[in-house]
């Protein structure tokens, strides 16, 4: 196989009311490991979720893995949907081992599926059909027709992916708040950002807000972008969500990550202004610093109370830096001498940071409560955002 | 450390106290003549029976040996079949034909899942399996939409209602399901396949089989229900609610049903979804024991009575092509035996390691599907040999659609064939037990479960273990394993990577619910949504409260079902505690 400059991008999903994720997971896998940036929704998601998150992640094609039938009228629902998104372009391909018929499968191609592949396929063909027929980004053959808002945001993002140069100048309306977020894996970053989109959603409902999310990758070979498939909340009209992976950068952040968060904040058109900006990193070391102050206004660090000795506490380096340091997963045994440690070590930095405990996973939490007041607040008093 | 690690230590100390047995047996005269003496005892006690060739049979197959220790090793090791450890089987018989001379036992182990469009079809379905059997056993296959607590109206799942399985949005849609079946009467039984909105769906059949037999049919009503919320979490994806709401929906339902419903079994430990999922053999096995133990110990901290719960505790295995699948079932009563009895202190009843068998669906094939057959019957085999309690044999035709009346026909006929036109289950209780090869298999096993044991317990107990998702991860890896061993021919699947040649793709008739159906049944759940408009605010805000104040929900639902579909449950319960936030 021949490299691209660029992987391809692709999501996959399983349908609503299907939790079967075995087969999708062993060909996510095989994908990756063949270059393939895969953006990985998860089970049990609805015909619209699987649309707006392929126009947002502005990937070449959708494959859908359905194993408890209506399997028909679903993938023409995802075609339908993302058609209506401006994703008309976007290809559409699928499986579901013995349950898609080749009769089946003949009426969904006619209604804009690319391929249906049956049970007993090598995977070595699946990814084969995938090089060949999504290497090259489709035309847009809605001549004429104005691309949705929030598609051309999309594309312009992607144009920052595949150049990775070129800067754009500020828009006329800077967002309210950009919130950088990081720490290391397993912290529970994800959950964290879903439940305060989940509050930003409720306490404004005007509000649109833009999520940067950031997985690792080894440069030159694909990525699994997962973060969606723990995400509740963000699946909604009103938050934008994009994927990027590191692309072997280290630091917790990607080659285009800048370019990308100046296009969020552009504004140009209704559907890319946010009053919030969520930036999430990969999980990174304890030396690592990935924002630049300029970058953000608030940085929060999240942490797991099982970061080892207290040793280990003192280089961590962004301790030093973050506005405020949430210990989460505070339901465990060590979370109270954790917490206690971490109030210790940056007390003597004397510049203010807040030390917020919360159990992200638990439904309507007050420490994710608190949290929230402290970055909602922030952005209501921009002029105390800075807190050294 | 765990309750898995005590579980461990238990059953080492059984081994150790059955190697003592044997060593004293054979030391001392003494305990090894008494021991001797009750061995000839029990042989002489088994009554023979003739098979139709006029050949006498004993109706127990003991090992044949009057050696001391031997007879240790065998009566403490295995234990006669009803007997603890109860290696052998968790009851004295099983399905031996009756020796007073009755052709027929009273109740046949067979029992097949069915489920398929609105629930009049299901209806149809099961009074056409029962015309085939004696006894009315009904197992419930629910829709997506259903399994996930959606109603038929919800957004998106058009295409779905009906398909795998029957579409149930209302205490109205569960009275037609088992309409004309006498819910009160000993001979029927009701299996529910659902887990993450079994509480719901559970309150409907009990308001239903209320509205038509009288508030006195609760005590009566016989069946099971999956509601194993932990195998959802890390194989089958099924989960509504956060963990901990999930475990607390289920306790207070496992609580009510423990005080209200003497007959039902208010859980099935199930192994089946974490097979299929792609697990092997003994993770399957110890993944199912394990989350058992943790439900006891869960039932316990509410402070219920282990020997209340136990005895209505049961499982469900998997049973693949695996050879592991020959002693799997074995090695789980004894292992489950000793950890009720030495850990939980629990009676003889709790002990018995109650088990539901399936065949492997994942061991199905689209290509040449008729080769099913074959495979169905060698795993129905297994399944009996491993005395399981009651058993579903799939159709052939399920690697493709739901089943069509002519393979479910032929899945039913298989059990027939098997248990009734075979003497192989018929004459002998423990044909295969005892026997090198499956003493050397038993011992594997039994040594890889408790060394999963051991792992989950060093990540802190199987809740803990979920939260750093083990038991997912664990079972993504075998399942891509498996699927290695088959795109490389390590694992010979015929008409598939071997002997394919010529293999044709099946030509059989699907079996799917019509777009009108599907409609009609999104239609009904509207009117039921219409006619109960003045009442379902209220009843809603009644269970919002019990659910706040920490009552039993379970309870409540058994009200708020009368006026609210299962959308409108599903949806006040995801505001009050949130959804469960999938790890992949």
């Amino acid at each position: 196989m021949k490299m691209h400059d660029r992987p391809i991008r692709l999501l996959t999903a399983v349908p609503i009311c299907d939790g079967h994720d075995s087969a999708i997971s062993t060909i996510n896998l095989e994908l990756i490991r063949h270059g393939v940036e895969v953006i990985y929704l998860g089970y049990h998601r609805g015909a619209d979720d699987i649309a707006r998150a392929a126009v947002q992640e502005d990937v070449r094609a959708v494959g859908i893995s359905s194993y408890n039938g209506g399997h028909v009228e679903f993938f023409t629902q995802v075609r339908r949907r993302l058609d209506a998104r401006g994703g008309s372009d976007i290809g559409l391909f699928g499986g579901g081992g013995g349950t898609i018929t080749q009769a089946d499968a003949a009426i969904m191609q006619k209604r804009g599926v690319d391929r249906i592949f049956f049970a007993g396929t090598p995977l070595d063909e699946i990814v084969a059909f995938i090089k060949k027929s999504y290497s090259v980004r489709a035309k847009a053959n809605k001549a004429g027709k104005a691309e949705p808002a929030e598609r051309q945001l999309a594309r312009r993002l992607s144009a920052v992916a595949e150049k990775s140069s070129g800067s754009r100048s500020n828009g006329r309306h800077r967002p309210q708040l950009i919130i950088g977020i990081t720490g290391p894996g397993g912290a529970g970053k994800t959950t964290l950002i879903d439940e305060l989109v989940l509050r930003f959603l409720k306490s404004d409902p005007d509000s649109r807000i833009a999520i940067l999310s950031h997985d690792p990758s080894i440069v030159g070979s694909g990525a699994l972008l997962g973060d969606r498939a723990a995400m509740f909340y963000s699946q909604n009209d009103r938050v934008f969500m994009r994927s990027l992976s590191s692309a072997g950068q280290a630091g917790g952040l990607a080659p285009q990550s800048v370019q990308c968060l100046k296009i969020l904040q552009d504004g140009k058109d209704d559907a890319s202004e946010f009053d919030v900006i969520l930036v999430e990193t990969v999980g990174i070391g304890q030396e690592a610093v990935p924002f630049d102050r300029k970058l953000v206004d608030k940085t929060v660090l999240v942490m797991s109370p099982d970061y080892g000795s207290r040793l280990q506490l003192q280089k961590i380096a962004m301790l030093d830096v973050a506005d405020v340091v949430v210990v989460n997963k505070s339901d465990l045994a060590a979370a109270r001498a954790a917490s206690n440690e971490i109030q210790r070590r940056v007390a003597g930095n004397h510049r203010g940071q807040r030390v917020i405990s919360t159990v992200a996973k638990r439904h309507g939490d007050p420490g994710v409560d608190e949290l929230f007041a402290v970055l909602n607040d922030s952005a209501k008093s921009p002029a105390e955002a800075t807190g050294s | 450390m765990s309750v898995l690690a005590d579980i461990v230590e238990a059953n080492e100390k059984y081994r150790d106290f059955v190697r003592q047995q044997v060593d004293r047996a054979r030391s001392d005269a003494g305990f090894g003549n008494e021991l001797v003496d009750r061995w000839r005892k029990i042989r002489e006690a088994i009554p023979t029976g003739k098979t139709p060739t006029g050949l006498s049979l004993p109706r127990h197959a003991l090992p044949n040996t009057d050696e001391p220790g031997a007879v240790a090793q065998y009566i403490f090791g295995q234990g006669l079949p009803g007997e603890f450890p109860f290696l052998n089987a968790a009851y004295h018989e099983m399905y031996l034909e009756p020796s007073d001379g009755q052709q027929r036992r009273a109740e046949e182990p067979t029992r097949l899942f069915a489920g398929l469009g609105l629930p009049e079809d299901t209806n149809a379905r099961f009074k056409y399996l029962t015309g085939q059997q004696r006894s009315a056993r009904l197992s419930t296959a629910f829709d997506g939409p259903t399994l996930y607590g959606l109603d038929s109206d919800a957004d998106g799942v058009l295409g779905k209602i009906g398909e795998g399985g029957v579409a149930v949005d209302t205490v109205d849609d569960m009275a037609v399901l088992y309409d004309g079946f006498d819910l009160s009467s000993d001979n029927v039984s009701v299996s529910m396949t659902i887990n993450g909105p079994a509480p719901a769906i559970l309150a409907m059949f009990i308001a239903a089989a209320k509205r038509r037999f009288g508030p006195g049919v609760v005590a009566k009503l016989r069946g099971t229900i999956q509601a194993d919320i932990l195998k959802e979490v890390q194989a089958q994806n099924e989960v509504l609610f956060p963990l901990e709401a999930s475990l607390r929906f289920l306790t207070d339902m496992v609580e009510w049903t423990t005080a209200n419903m003497p007959r039902w079994y208010p859980i099935s430990i199930s192994g089946y979804h974490i097979a299929e999922a792609g697990a092997t053999p003994v993770q399957q096995a110890a993944y199912t024991l394990s989350n058992g133990f943790t439900y006891v110990e869960l039932f316990k901290q509410r402070g219920m009575d282990v020997n209340r719960f136990g005895p209505r505790l049961s499982f469900f295995l998997d049973c693949g092509l695996d050879v592991e699948y020959l002693a799997l079932a074995r090695v789980c009563r004894k292992i489950w035996a000793i950890g009720m009895r030495d850990v939980f202190k629990a009676d003889e009843s709790s002990q018995r390691f109650k088990l539901h068998t399936q065949t492997s669906g994942r061991s199905l094939v689209a290509q040449e599907f008729q080769n099913n057959l074959t495979r169905t019957a060698i795993e129905l085999m297994v399944a009996y040999i491993n005395a399981t309690n009651s058993c579903h044999s799939n159709s052939a035709d399920e690697a493709f659609t739901t089943p069509g009346e002519q393979y479910v026909r032929l899945a039913s006929h298989a059990q027939a064939i098997l248990l009734e036109e075979s003497g192989l289950f018929k004459h002998t209780m423990n044909l295969l037990g005892a026997s090198p090869g499956m003493e050397a298999l038993e011992r594997a096993v039994e040594a890889a479960v408790l060394e999963e044991f051991r792992e989950i317990d060093r990540l802190g107990g199987v809740l803990a273990a979920v939260e750093t998702r083990y038991q997912r991860s664990q079972i993504q890896a075998a399942a891509h394993e498996y699927e290695r061993q088959i795109f490389d021919g390590r694992r010979p699947i015929i008409g598939l990577n071997r002997y394919a040649k010529g293999s044709q793709p099946a030509q059989v008739k699907t079996v799917r619910t019509s777009p009108a159906k599907q409609k009609r049944q999104a239609q009904r759940v509207r009117d039921f949504k219409h006619r109960h408009r003045k009442e379902s605010a209220a009843a809603l805000e009644k269970l919002s409260k019990v659910v706040q104040e920490g009552g039993n929900v379970f309870e409540e639902l058994i009200q708020t079902v009368e006026h609210c579909t299962l959308g409108q449950i599903t949806e006040r319960l995801h505001e009050l505690v949130g959804h469960y936030r999938p790890t992949i």
